[in-house]
This record gives C-alpha cells, sequence and structure tokens, in this order.
C-alpha cells in the first residue's frame, strides 16, 4: 500500500550553521528530484528547500523507502533529520503550508515556497497526481487560514512594525517623502521597505556627504546635507534616524518650529539609535509621531503574541481541512467498486436477457425493448440500497466489504503500480480503489 | 404597508449593528458582508416606505410620505435622518472600505429609529401657509442630509481620536488593527464635515423662511434655533481655521464632535418640545390632516 512519507529537517531541529550548509539551490534542484525519482520504492517526491527548512515529501511503495531518502539527503542531515509516516507526514505537510511551523509563525513565504517547490518537481517529472491532489488540499488549508484567522496579521519585526505604523498614521504611502538620517542598518532596511510601499522619494542625509551618497544609492535615494535638517522636516513624511549621535539631533523645539511651517500635516519620526537620536518628547506634540526602538518592538512583540493567540483556531482549521481532505479521498476510493458492480450486475442482467430472447422466439421490437427496461429495472432497484450506502459511508471497510462480497476484482490496484508521475492515470475509475495512494483513515 | 417596511428596515439595521459589532470583537470578513448587506436591504426598505407612502398621498404630494401610520408621524424626521445616514455611510464605504464607522452608522441608526417610534405627533397644528411650502421641504430635507453627514463625520472623529490615542500610547489595542489610517479619517472627516455645514447653512435659512411663514418672526428665541446656529458658527469657525491655519486632525476631530453635539441639542429641543416636532413633520408629511 502506497505511503505519504516526510523526511528532512527544519529550524526547529538545527540552527542555521547547519541549515546554510544543507540547502539546495535552484540550480542543484533539478538534479536532486531527478536523484529522488529513482530512488526504489519512490513513485512521487518534491523538495521544500528554504532558508528555514530542508523536507523531501514523498509518496513510495512502503515505509522502507524513508531509508534510501535520508541516504540522499547526505550524513548531516541524516543525523538530525526527522521521519513522519502517513497521517503524520499529511500533519505536518498541512502545517508547514498554513505557516504554523514557520519560525515565524503566520509568515506569508511559506505558501509561495510550497507552490514553487511543486512547480519545480512538476517540471522535473517528479510529482504526479497523489501528491498534487494532496499540495492542493494543504494549500487550500492554508489559505483558510490565512483568511479566517488573523494569524498573519500585524508586522513582527522591527523594520516591518515601522512600515505598518507609518501606514497607520500617513495611509497610502505615494507621494510621501522619507528622509533617512545616519546609515544604520536597520533604518536602511525599513527605508527602502518604505519606499517598496510607495513612497515616492528617499533623502538620505549624512555627517559626510560622500557616506550620504553611497547610502543614497543603495536604497534608491537622493544625498542631501544634514545642515539642512530643519528645511528637510518640513518636507519629510517618515523621517528614520540611526546616527551615532550622542545628543538627539531632532529636538522637541525644531519639530515644534517645523510643525507649523508643515501645517500640521503629520509626521511619523522613527528612532532606531541608540542613545536615542529623537527627543521622545517630541511624541506629546500634535500630529507628530515619535516611536524608538522599545516601541516597535513593544509592538512587535504585541503583534507576535496575537498571532500565537490564533494558532488554535488554525490548527483547527488544519484538522478540519485534513479530515475533509480524508473524506474525499474515501469517496473516491468508492467510486470503482461502484462502477464494477454496477458493470457486473449489467452484464449478468444483459446475457440473462438475451437467453430469454432466444427462448421465446420471434419478438417484435416494442416487446425486445420492453423485456430489456425490465432487466435494466431490476438491476437499477437492487443496486440501489448499496449504491446509496457505499457513497453515503464514503467507501472505507464497506467498499472493501462489498468488494469482496460481489468478487469484485481489484484490477485498479495492478494498473496502479505501472502509473509512475509520468503515465497519469486518465480518471479515477481508470486509477481503481488502490491508485489514491495516501492511506488516511478518515479522522473525524 | 409602509409601516410594515419600515419596521422590517429597523429590524435589518439592528442586525447590522450587531454584525458590525461582533466584527469588532471577531474579525471575519462575512460578518463585513453581512453588515452591509443588511443596511442596503434596510434602506431600500426604508426608501420603499417612503414610496409607499407616497403612493397614497392621493395628490397631496409629500404630505403623507411616510409610514402611513400615525404612531409614526411625529418620528418622521428622525426616520429620513437615519436613512440619510446609512445612504450616506454606503456611499462611503464604496469609496473607502470602512466597516469600522459602520459599526458606528448602524448603531447610531437604531438609536435615531427609536425614537422615531417613541415620538408622537398628537398636536399638528399647522399654518396654511406651509401646507405646500416648498422651503420647508428643503429645510426639513437639507437639515436630514447636514446632520447626516455630520453624524457621519462625528463617527470618523471618534475614530480619529481612538486611533490617535492608541497611536501616541504606543500601546495599540485589539480594534488598532481595524482602525483605518489617521490621514484617511481625516480626510474624509474634513470633506463630510464641510457638507454638513452647507447643509446646515441651507437648513437654517429655509428655516428662517419657514418660521417667518409660520410665526411671523424669521429668528425665533428658542433652544432649537439657538443650538442649530451655535453648531453652524462653529462649524464655519472650524473650516476657516483648517483653510486658513491648516488645523488638522485632533483639533479638527474635537471641533466636530462639539458641532455635532451641539446639532443634537437641537434635537433634543424638537423632543422636548413635541409640539415642534409635529410642526416640522406633519407639516411637511401629512398637511390637511388635523
Amino acid at each position: 500500500m502506497p505511503v505519504l512519507l516526510c523526511v528532512g529537517l527544519s529550524h526547529k531541529q538545527v540552527p542555521i550553521a547547519v541549515r546554510e550548509q544543507l540547502a539546495v539551490s535552484v540550480e542543484e534542484l533539478p538534479g536532486r528530484l531527478a536523484r529522488l525519482r529513482t530512488l526504489p520504492g519512490v513513485r512521487e517526491a518534491m523538495l521544500l528547500s528554504t532558508c528555514n527548512r530542508l523536507e523531501v515529501f514523498a509518496v513510495a511503495e512502503a515505509r522502507t523507502a524513508a531509508d534510501d531518502l535520508l541516504r540522499d539527503l547526505g550524513n548531516l542531515a541524516a543525523e538530525h533529520a526527522i521521519t513522519r509516516f502517513e497521517d503524520d507526514a499529511l500533519l505536518h505537510l498541512f502545517r508547514v503550508t498554513a505557516s504554523l511551523d514557520s519560525m515565524v509563525v503566520g509568515e506569508a513565504q511559506i505558501q509561495g515556497q510550497v507552490k514553487e517547490a511543486h512547480a519545480r518537481a512538476q517540471e522535473a517529472g517528479a510529482c504526479g497526481a497523489a501528491l498534487t491532489r494532496v499540495l492542493s488540499a494543504a494549500l487550500s488549508a492554508a489559505k483558510r487560514v490565512r483568511t479566517e484567522t488573523a494569524i498573519a496579521r500585524g508586522a513582527v519585526s522591527i523594520s516591518s512594525v515601522a512600515v505598518q505604523m507609518a501606514h497607520k498614521v500617513l495611509g497610502d504611502l505615494s507621494g510621501r517623502a522619507v528622509l533617512l538620517v545616519g546609515a544604520g542598518e536597520m533604518a536602511q532596511l525599513a527605508a527602502r521597505e518604505l519606499h517598496a510601499g510607495g513612497a515616492s522619494q528617499v533623502l538620505v542625509a549624512n555627517r559626510s556627504s560622500s557616506a550620504a551618497e553611497a547610502l543614497a544609492k543603495e536604497v534608491s535615494g537622493i544625498a542631501v546635507g544634514l545642515q539642512e535638517l530643519p528645511a528637510l522636516l518640513e518636507r519629510a513624511d517618515v523621517v528614520l534616524c540611526s546616527t551615532a549621535a550622542q545628543q538627539p539631533i531632532v529636538t522637541r523645539e525644531l519639530v515644534g518650529r517645523v510643525l507649523k511651517a508643515r501645517r500640521y500635516r503629520p509626521l511619523f519620526l522613527i528612532d532606531l539609535a541608540l542613545p536615542r537620536n529623537i527627543d521622545p518628547g517630541a511624541n506629546a506634540l500634535e500630529n507628530v509621531y515619535v516611536y524608538d526602538l522599545d516601541d516597535l518592538e513593544r509592538v512587535a512583540a504585541q503583534n507576535r503574541e496575537l498571532r500565537e493567540q490564533e494558532v488554535q483556531r488554525a490548527e483547527a482549521i488544519v484538522r478540519e481541512e485534513i479530515t475533509a481532505y480524508a473524506r474525499a479521498k474515501q469517496e473516491r476510493a468508492a467510486v470503482p467498486v461502484l462502477a464494477r458492480l454496477r458493470q457486473q450486475a449489467q452484464a449478468l442482467a444483459d446475457a440473462e436477457v438475451e437467453r430469454t430472447l432466444s427462448l421465446l422466439g420471434p419478438l417484435n421490437d416494442r416487446q425486445q425493448k420492453s423485456i430489456r427496461s425490465m432487466a435494466g429495472a431490476i438491476v437499477n432497484k437492487l443496486l440501489h440500497g448499496p449504491t446509496a450506502r457505499l457513497r453515503g459511508e464514503q467507501g472505507g471497510p464497506l467498499a472493501d466489504a462489498a468488494a469482496e462480497l460481489f468478487g469484485i476484482q481489484d484490477a485498479g490496484q495492478d494498473a496502479d503500480a505501472a502509473h509512475g508521475p509520468s503515465a497519469e492515470p486518465a480518471t479515477d475509475a481508470e486509477r481503481g480503489p488502490g491508485a489514491d495512494v495516501l492511506p488516511i483513515t478518515g479522522r473525524k | 404597508m409602509a409601516t410594515i417596511l419600515v419596521h422590517i428596515a429597523l429590524l435589518a439595521y439592528a442586525a447590522a449593528a450587531a454584525a458590525y459589532l461582533t466584527w469588532l470583537v471577531r474579525p471575519r470578513e462575512w460578518l463585513v458582508h453581512a453588515g452591509r448587506a443588511l443596511l442596503l436591504v434596510g434602506l431600500v426598505l426604508h426608501l420603499g416606505s417612503f414610496a409607499a407612502g407616497l403612493s397614497l398621498s392621493q395628490g397631496e404630494g409629500l404630505a403623507r410620505v411616510g409610514f402611513g401610520s400615525d404612531a409614526w408621524k411625529g418620528g418622521q424626521l428622525f426616520s429620513l435622518l437615519a436613512a440619510a445616514t446609512v445612504a450616506g455611510y454606503l456611499a462611503l464605504d464604496l469609496r473607502y472600505r470602512l466597516p469600522v464607522a459602520g459599526a458606528f452608522v448602524a448603531t447610531f441608526t437604531v438609536a435615531v429609529m427609536v425614537p422615531a417610534h417613541l415620538v408622537h405627533g398628537g398636536t399638528r397644528a399647522i399654518a396654511p401657509a406651509l401646507t405646500h411650502s416648498t422651503a420647508l421641504a428643503v429645510h426639513v430635507f437639507a437639515a436630514a442630509a447636514g446632520t447626516a453627514a455630520l453624524a457621519l463625520a462625528f463617527a470618523l472623529s471618534l475614530l480619529y481620536l481612538a486611533g490617535e490615542k492608541q497611536l501616541k500610547s504606543k500601546h495599540p489595542g485589539r480594534l488598532f488593527a481595524r482602525l483605518p489610517s489617521l490621514e484617511l479619517i481625516d480626510r474624509v472627516g474634513w470633506h463630510l464635515s464641510v457638507w454638513g455645514f452647507v447643509f446646515l447653512s441651507v437648513a437654517i435659512a429655509t428655516g428662517s423662511f419657514v418660521s417667518q411663514e409660520s410665526s411671523g418672526s424669521a429668528f425665533p428665541i428658542a433652544p432649537k434655533e439657538g443650538f442649530a446656529i451655535l453648531a453652524w458658527a462653529l462649524l464655519a469657525g472650524m473650516i476657516q481655521a483648517r483653510l486658513v491655519a491648516g488645523w488638522r486632525g485632533r483639533r479638527l476631530a474635537l471641533l466636530v464632535v462639539a458641532g455635532f453635539l451641539l446639532l443634537v441639542g437641537t434635537y433634543a429641543g424638537l423632543l422636548a418640545a413635541p409640539q415642534k416636532v409635529a410642526s416640522a413633520a406633519a407639516a411637511l408629511f401629512a398637511p390637511g390632516r388635523s
């Protein structure tokens, strides 16, 4: 019976120093996928390599294929890797895709990374219908988690909180000017994010004009002199400070003076320096908002806490989606049994009709049609109950019992064994009951 | 028929208020869709009740617009105000997506519609000159539109003050994520205040005509008129401060709140003198009835 496997490691098992040695680059990926395909017993495989994890999701003939997958990951990875089978592997895939297993719970990139890994596996011919189906269900669960919970709401890094707060004050950033004072790394990052968020102009002020120009190039901004600070404060909507100055360079008095000249337009001041560059007293001025590192970190922590509170609801959605996936899988499994049962009964009826017609002698078309209709009606009425029950029970043990009772040959499994990722069966009926390889027991 | 329609509309508004208020606590997108749809349904039924009143007017024009029920006559002004507020909000929501303001508007609408139930126009002694007065019709509609615009501006001002407080305190609460940007609230609130001021000016000007026609005095000394003039003066000052000195944000929000509360005083003046309600509402909606 085919099984779903997951072999790999993540930020939970190993530090970044190990993960960076194991990361698989985009260039290496096709080769690695091709190698996975050739492993004995591995029908389908997908390799998910991100900065936080290296994991192989595979559909294999048996659990023993996990050892080959582990060996393929290499000795270093094998030392730390975790192997998950069937329901555990399925749950892990759903949780990873829904960003519940991420370092920053609720981060948005993982869904794109899973989609990308799937696309690469398909391109390499390593991914078939079974893995595609389970990935599609995982992505749909992830979408529900994102839309129905607040797990992805609120920024959780300092720079993204700064951008989020700027949006809260100023709304749309298009047409806004950002003033970057100093060359701190975090301020540069925030300036870039603000620029990407729509800010039309980034002004870079530094004590040395050459440093300002170099930095301006890096953040696609315009270099300006620090001595023009009062005039720049009149112009800017967001100010990011990260200089090494020991005294505040943006004082409450200075901001108070420029405020009138700005006609009270809101001013968002972000202080990313230690010691602080902006007088915190300026926050008391009307339409002026001052956030320092502690303030931003406090908001980030609050957002993280909020996300954590949503985890339980997200986990419940994942469980619901896994149950729905299992039910759909069992329904699909019941369809071939029903089809063969009906086919067998109809064949018997047809044979009996032909025998009866030959015994009765010459009959006109209408009489022959009546006899055929009667035989069809008997088959339909006889199978109506079992059909309804099989559909209602969504296959499972009842489907197996029906197959056993009516002597229906499970030809599907033989056919499925021949179907690799490159020999895709056309329909579920054609694939047979064993074709949908993931052995979910349908927990409710 | 009109009475049934307006009762169903009130139920729809109440359900919308429940949906929006629940959304504030549990942010599910479907609650916003439900609230919006319920407000729309309520508004359509509400306008339908006006249309039904018109169809029964038997040549009296606007005389019987409303609810076709004596119990409702005195509250027609409030009903009109509620409908104008909902219509204004839905138009705003279409442009800016402001579900958090919907929580206020739906609740406000219910709060306005309930007095519409309670106020009875028992006395409707109307000067014959007002029976088909255009000035009165313009006065009532301008007053309703102006109050609706200022009610929305008031709601946005409260949101502004709440958002600003959270940003200044650096402890954003649970509602913070639901609040739109301060800049958007300020801008939309400003536009609404200006429209409110314009309608209020028209209402006051036409009101003096109506008063002249009915009582012979263009500027009667009464709480209702006094509050209206004070609100108008405050809003005029606010507009001047914004245009000349560039005031915005918190100061402007506080002025809008004060202006709207003065306007509420005008309506409180109406409630305190039921015969005034009757003279305004019944004259518009039921002239000719004793």
